[in-house]
């Protein structure tokens, strides 16, 4: 078989060809890591290959094929570098960690396996999750598969390529601002960040505690699914993880009943700064929807050009105090100094790049006495605000639709210094991780070979609507999944 | 570009974060990081007198975990990851500086 023929697969047509052997779970590894080989030169996704580990498990399992599947058996998933897997290094994108190997795998990661799921391998990423084009990575960029000049989103940047260039048929991601959805969207893909707490972040490096979440990315909304009832639910080793069961799909409410829900489309995601090609595939789906006789309601969320400084002080204060922890003793990097001061701050200093440093002071600056008040206190006051209105816009609707970013995937030449143009790619997306809210981010269409992501937030714990308009709304556009080729580049 | 904090402030805040800054870097780290801040202040047109903070997320009372005795896991494999162990310990450079170290011991 050919990489190509699973273009428009989903977990359930790779489990129908294991059922009649027509492909060995080793084959199906082989023509996946063929796929990498193929692909790496030109877009770098991955940060490490598991080609052994990966090759052995799934002779494992090709050796014993169980009557019933369990619901991952014998696929392979790319792990994005900031969830720790046992025995396969985890960098975080930095130098600070380029060494680290964790003792432990992440909740995530152990409920994957035990589903039957093969790590592939970890994914390229933005250093410590800070940033949104996988341009600040030590290890060097990734590039977006449908044009490598362009970016590919970010932080998630190498799962969300891997999985449009089919080097992995999904992957998993984190999502603190937007980290998952608008690299699904510059890539043309499915990005899922869940309520925050559906999902456990023991083993996840934390960049900002209150607004991390682990994201899932799919080709397909129905592996979305599938992904989200393996890896969700209660986890005793994290408190911030809902006490609640796994996901089920029977949470997901039967294709007539999509048709009785009302969406809302907020007034303010359409700023006269929005691409104007974005603006037009919106509403054209907008328009298929009432069609369909789904209502469309108008609604405000008036906080929402206060909602991005109130993140970036937010997050910047608590990655501060998380990233503390890199000194150089226990684990990591360690640079030797004189003394343990010299050595603190030799290890650090070489450690972390710019990004990275750059957020470690603003947060010290906005947590430090005499500025929490003037910035730390003020920005967690605007993320009230922020709820706020989504609670009121979701008294008139049961979901959103919205762009998932301002542009079309961006050049990183364009992007330079000035961090604060890049951070108005993250407008969208950053207010319903504010909340802790569900969103997700699926290929509305293209525009001259570039995709187009559209945004649907839900209410707390309704994954289940969010699900069931993201599949209806797939049916409706029926769009071809990306496979992108990989040419050599385009001319200028 | 608004100046929001002085260069003299920077290196301070430099300095509690444990980084060292060339002068280049604390050049383009000042202009940076003073064009982000100076976008805060924003937030100034907002009435935000009586209103709450959230400092995280929760949905439900946070969950206890039973008062049982657990096997912890690592031991010999989270030392495995450490830059330095000598017995089962983490070793870091000298704490207690050479000169204070002799005061100490004439004052026991």
């Amino acid at each position: 078989m050919k990489i190509e023929e699973f273009r428009d697969f989903s977990i359930g047509d790779y489990h129908r060809l294991f059922k009649d052997k027509e492909i060995s779970p080793l084959e199906l590894v082989n023509l996946f890591l063929e796929r990498i080989k193929e692909g790496e030169d030109k877009i770098h996704a991955f940060l490490f290959v598991n080609e052994e580990k990966a090759k052995d498990e799934a002779q494992k399992k090709a050796e014993n094929l169980p009557d019933e599947l369990p619901p991952l058996w014998g696929l392979p998933v790319a792990i994005k570098d900031n969830i720790c897997t046992r025995g396969i290094p985890t960098t975080c994108g930095s130098k600070m960690l380029e060494n680290f190997t964790p003792p432990y795998d992440a909740t995530v990661v152990e409920r994957l396996k035990k589903a039957g799921a093969i790590i592939l391998g970890k994914t390229n990423m933005d250093e410590f999750a800070m940033g949104s084009s996988t341009q600040t990575s030590a290890f060097g960029p990734t590039y977006n598969p449908f044009d490598r000049r362009r970016v590919p989103g970010g932080s998630s940047g190498g799962s969300a390529a891997s999985v449009c260039s089919l080097e992995a048929p999904f992957a998993l991601g984190s999502d603190t601002g937007g980290s998952v959805r608008q690299p699904a969207a510059f890539c043309g893909v499915v990005g899922l960040r869940p309520t925050y707490g559906r999902i456990s972040r023991y083993g996840v490096v934390s960049f900002a505690s209150s607004l991390d979440q682990v994201g899932l990315i799919t080709r397909k909304v129905e592996d979305a699914i599938t992904l989200l009832e393996v890896v969700s639910g209660k986890d005793d080793k994290d408190s911030t993880c809902a006490p609640y069961p796994p996901f089920g799909r029977s949470e997901i409410p039967a294709p007539e009943e999509i048709r009785k829900l009302k969406v809302g489309v907020p007034r303010e995601y359409f700023p006269s700064g929005l691409e104007k090609v974005i603006k037009t595939k919106i509403q054209e789906v907008l328009e298929k929807l009432k069609e369909e006789e789904i209502e469309i309601v108008e609604v405000y969320l008036p906080h929402t050009s206060y909602a991005l400084e109130s993140y970036y002080i937010v997050a910047a204060a608590e990655a501060s105090s998380n990233l503390a922890r890199y000194d150089g003793v226990v684990y990591g990097l360690r640079v030797e100094g004189e003394n343990l001061q010299d050595m603190y701050f030799k290890t650090r200093t070489l450690g972390f790049g710019r990004e990275v440093k750059k957020r470690i002071i603003l947060g010290t600056y906005a947590l430090s006495s005499g500025y929490y008040d003037e910035y730390y206190l003020k920005g967690m006051k605007v993320r009230t605000l922020v709820r706020q209105d989504f609670e009121e816009a979701f008294g008139k609707c049961d979901l959103l639709i919205t762009p998932t970013t301002p542009s079309l995937p961006f050049f990183p030449e364009k992007k330079g210094r000035d961090s604060y143009e890049m951070y108005l790619n993250d407008m969208f997306t950053v207010p319903s991780a504010m909340a802790g809210l569900p969103s997700l981010s699926l290929n509305c269409g293209y525009d001259e070979g570039l995709p187009v992501g559209l945004q649907i937030i839900g209410r707390p714990f309704e994954e289940g609507k969010l699900l069931g308009l993201a599949l209806f709304l797939e049916k409706l556009l029926a769009l071809p999944s990306p496979f992108p080729l990989f040419k050599e580049d385009n001319n200028e | 570009m608004r100046e929001v904090i002085s260069l003299q402030e920077l290196k301070r805040i430099a300095q509690v974060s444990k980084l060292e800054l060339s002068e280049e870097e604390l050049q383009g780290f000042f202009e940076d990081i003073n064009n982000v801040v100076s976008r805060f202040e924003k937030l100034n047109d907002l009435d935000l007198q009586d209103i709450s903070p959230t400092s995280h997320l929760s949905w439900s009372e946070p969950p206890f975990s039973s008062d049982e005795p657990r096997a912890g896991e690592g031991g010999e494999e989270v030392l495995k990851g450490a830059p330095q162990v000598a017995n089962g310990y983490f070793v870091v450079p000298r704490v207690v500086d050479k000169e204070e170290k002799e005061n100490e011991d004439r004052r026991v």
